[in-house]
């Protein structure tokens, strides 16, 4: 095991290092300038240049990536050049936002994708109709389904909000873990857990929906072939409840793709969270991304960015680990 | 009842009862006074607005954006301001000045009463450390007060500014948006740290104004609550949240279902005319101005004659119908016009064949069209507009959008910046100083193609200083030497367009504070 760790450790290091790079080479490549957008337009050559020269991009590039290498190896992110605060605050600030937004829309996303891939196994017709909306949901793009569940569910139904994390009239708890859903039933207000959790449910839901089909699909395939193996038809045989054969001896068997499967698809959901995040004003990662972006403030996208990328690293990391424990076959991850 | 069906029950009830048994903790609750989430009384008190992007910082000497300026102006003040619906200057802080003959020295006398937001009261010492800090933290509207030789309190009421030479727009900084604004000790003796309060300044404010920033929630809400000592009227609201709300599909949902009581800019123009009858639309002047950039510096637009054939291809007319909807107006002048008198006019007469005849003699046909990214949608529109104008003319249109600190990068390299460029920009104030030496001048910093006509740089030198006659004379020859250039055409006036709840009353606005509404001054109709 700890052979293992060592290895993921090393990947996760290799591909924040590979990031770096890219990240460095987006920077450079394109033609912003960042101090004149932050000293303004009546300012002088002369303070523009010294603004440039203060933010380091008038050295050579060669000892600008070693300047940029220098300070991530030491842990430091830079300031922003938008909010003015130390990157890693601000990732501190945004994170959780999104770390709980991931969290609840990977959870719905198993439990759909699962829920489906089994009712889909069975041979339910409902579990077709099912598929059908789902593959209609997601044949559309975040954005669209997003705006149509606003429409609906707000708009329209006037069942639950359509932007933020919580009621705007509430004061969010100091911690702490920053996450809303536990922060509040630690401090015993469990209204604002309600209003938390209304507040999730279309945007983890638009998340989810991608990532649950995906998930389906394979796991129904993936039944398809276990159910015909012959320890499943022994257990037929025995006399066993067709759920209990689906349960006990093939969902597991099976479970192996379908883990594949959530570990990519985790990482097109962190993709999908600055347009889900941007509809729903949810005051996370994604929303921060996409303003540092508009403002070309590099230290905070190579922030986000490596945070983003380690965590998908992490989560891939975590299905390995799910794929060998639902596998005992898998010696090696 | 099935046993699948059981626990689902169970959980609804306990939901049902954990909704209707339990007190949440509001920030009225939270203060001491009674929670008051749902009245009407506390809804009535209580004004929603939205932002379609965080400010930078709510810091008045770092702080140079637009998204973020009623933020600033309803929190601080400045000596002067600019009256409602004006450019007319009026005292804010200062009650009177006066300007010495040679225009070198500037006396302002102070209202008396004020106090800050800690507290202390407001005194020329205070003005006087509030000017030192903009120079001392030297961000973008440090331009502002770094013609200043020197600052005297002769009195606790009297603040005296010497300046190293005249300059005509000084006033004019004064009253601007992003002009000094008066920060009291609590912040910049107090909490000043070892960076004259910016730390503290990112998350506080100690101004003046009507409303206090009691909370600033970066990526949530902005909470502003109203400040009971103020020296003027009082405002009706007691609370103001400011909502991050990036989508204005969602903004326009929200106001619709009454979430919102405003939405304060880039409405879609086309759905203006069909609002719900719950809301009404509020167009007023601005000095908001759309741009379009000609990159002299490379073919085919280093050619006059081929730039000239350009301007034949417009058609403003069809571009600000048809892209603004009624939200804003073609330019008469190359200055917003209440900015100076007896403009130079700006002539646009489409003539197909002159457009075709510079196309086909021009050394590339190829050409690209940047515009920059806006929320609303509408500089897209534009440019589709004006790329069906030009291919009619000949010209082969590549449409890229872009954003704001590529346009600044492109003086860089000129030969790698695209032959076109559509923009808007407002100018810092109302003077037009202001407009020409950012846009005109060879080192401008919204002079995004670098244009150069050492001529115009020199008679833009001698107006800032120049006797007002003098000086409005020269900045009337320099427009000129613009629109003779074609290296950059003034295409609309864009109005402030708020959409508003019907019963939101009490609306002003100024035109040099694009995206701003007075909060001190709205209230609910009949309250």
């Amino acid at each position: 095991m700890g052979a293992v760790l060592a290895r993921r450790l090393v990947a996760l290091i290799a591909v924040l290092i590979g990031l770096s790079v890219i990240v460095f080479v987006l920077q450079t490549a394109i033609p912003a300038d960042p101090a004149r957008a932050m000293v303004g337009a009546s300012a002088s050559p002369q303070v523009v240049a010294a603004k440039r020269h203060e933010l380091g991009y008038d050295k050579p590039l060669p000892q600008r990536f070693a300047d940029f290498a220098g300070r991530l190896v030491q842990g430091d992110l830079q300031s922003s050049l938008r909010t003015r605060n130390p990157v890693a605050d601000d990732l501190a600030t945004f994170a959780p936002a999104t770390l709980e937004l991931a969290l609840v829309s990977a959870a719905l996303a198993a439990a759909m994708g699962a829920g489906l891939g089994l009712l889909l196994a069975g041979g339910r017709r409902a579990a077709r109709i099912v598929r059908l909306g789902l593959v209609a949901g997601a044949s559309v793009p975040a954005f669209l389904s997003a705006l149509l569940a606003i429409v609906v569910f707000y708009s329209g139904l006037h069942l639950l909000p359509a932007a933020g994390r919580v009621s705007d009239t509430l004061v969010l708890p100091d911690g702490p873990t920053k996450l809303l859903l536990v922060d509040s039933l630690l401090h015993g207000e469990p209204n604002l857990f309600l209003s938390a959790l209304a507040h999730l449910i279309l945007p983890a839901f638009t998340l989810a929906l991608l990532p649950a089909l995906a998930i389906a699909r394979t796991l129904s395939t993936s039944l398809d072939r276990v159910l015909r193996e012959d320890y499943v038809r022994t257990a037929r045989s025995k006399g066993l409840r067709e759920r209990k054969v689906l349960l006990r001896h093939a969902l597991r068997n099976a479970s192996g793709p379908a883990l594949t499967m959530g570990g990519l698809q985790f990482g097109l959901l962190l993709g999908g969270i600055v347009v889900v995040e941007q509809i729903f004003a949810w005051p996370g990662l994604g929303l921060y991304l996409d303003q540092s972006i508009a403002y070309s403030d590099f230290p905070a996208i190579t922030g986000t960015t490596l945070l983003l990328g380690g965590a998908y690293v992490v989560v891939n990391f975590v299905v390995d680990l799910a794929q060998a424990w639902a596998d005992p076959r898998i010696r090696t991850i | 009842m099935t046993r699948t069906l059981r626990p689902i029950c169970v959980a609804v009830a306990a939901l049902g009862i954990a909704l209707s048994g339990c007190g949440a903790k509001t920030k009225s609750s939270a203060a001491g006074t009674p929670a008051a989430g749902g009245s009407a009384d506390a809804a009535n008190a209580t004004l929603r607005i939205p932002y379609l992007a965080d400010m930078s910082v709510p810091d008045p000497d770092v702080f140079y954006d637009i998204e973020g300026n009623s933020v600033i102006l309803n929190t601080y003040e400045g000596l002067l301001r600019y009256a409602p619906s004006s450019t007319k200057i009026v005292g804010d802080l200062a009650s009177s000045w006066t300007v010495s003959p040679n225009r070198l020295t500037y006396t302002f006398k102070l209202r008396p009463g004020v106090t800050f937001h800690d507290g202390s009261p407001l005194t020329a010492k205070a003005v006087k450390a509030s000017f030192e800090r903009r120079l001392a933290v030297g961000q973008a509207p440090a331009y502002m007060v770094q013609p200043i030789a020197s600052m005297r309190t002769p009195s606790p009421l009297t603040f005296v500014v010497k300046l190293k030479h005249p300059v005509n727009p000084f006033l004019a900084y004064m009253a601007s948006s992003w002009g000094p604004k008066i920060i009291g000790p609590g912040a910049i003796v107090t909490h000043a740290g070892s960076d004259h309060g910016q730390k503290y300044l990112r998350t506080h404010d100690d101004g003046t104004g009507p409303f206090k920033l009691t909370a600033f929630d970066r990526g949530r809400q902005y909470e502003l609550t109203r400040n009971d000592a103020y020296w003027g009227a009082k405002p009706a609201f007691k609370k103001i949240l400011i909502k991050i709300t990036p989508d204005i599909g969602t903004q326009r949902l929200e106001l619709q279902n009454g979430d919102l009581d405003a939405v304060m800019h880039s409405f879609p123009a086309s759905e203006l005319s069909s609002l719900p009858s719950s809301l009404s639309v509020v167009k007023a002047d601005s000095f908001l101005r759309l741009l379009f950039y000609v990159n002299t510096a490379k073919a085919p637009f280093s050619d006059p004659a081929t730039r000239a054939g350009l301007r034949s291809a417009l058609n403003v007319d069809q571009l600000v119908a048809q892209g603004y909807s009624g939200t804003a107006t073609k330019s008469t002048g190359p200055y917003p016009s209440a900015l100076l008198a007896n403009q130079p006019p700006v002539v646009y007469k489409p003539d197909p064949a002159a457009a075709k005849a510079a196309a086909a003699k021009a050394s590339t046909k190829k050409i690209t069209l940047g515009y920059t990214a806006d929320e609303s949608g509408v500089q897209r529109r534009v440019s589709e507009l004006l790329q069906a104008q030009l291919q009619a003319a000949g010209w082969q249109v590549t449409l890229k959008e872009v954003q704001l600190p590529q346009v600044y990068g492109y003086v860089k390299d000129l030969k790698a910046a695209p032959d076109l460029l559509l923009t808007t920009n407002t100018p810092d104030a109302a003077d037009p100083d202001t407009w020409a030496r950012i846009l005109f001048y060879s080192t401008g910093g919204l002079n995004f193609f670098g244009f150069k006509d050492p001529t115009l740089d020199k008679e833009l030198d001698q107006a800032v200083s120049a006797a007002p006659a003098k000086a409005k004379q020269l900045y009337q020859q320099v427009g000129q030497r613009i629109i003779d250039s074609n290296s950059l055409f003034f295409l609309g006036d864009v109005k402030n367009v708020f959409v508003v709840r019907k019963d939101l009353a009490g609306v002003q606005q100024v035109p040099a504070y694009p995206w701003t509404l007075d909060l001190a001054a709205l209230k609910r109709a009949g309250a």
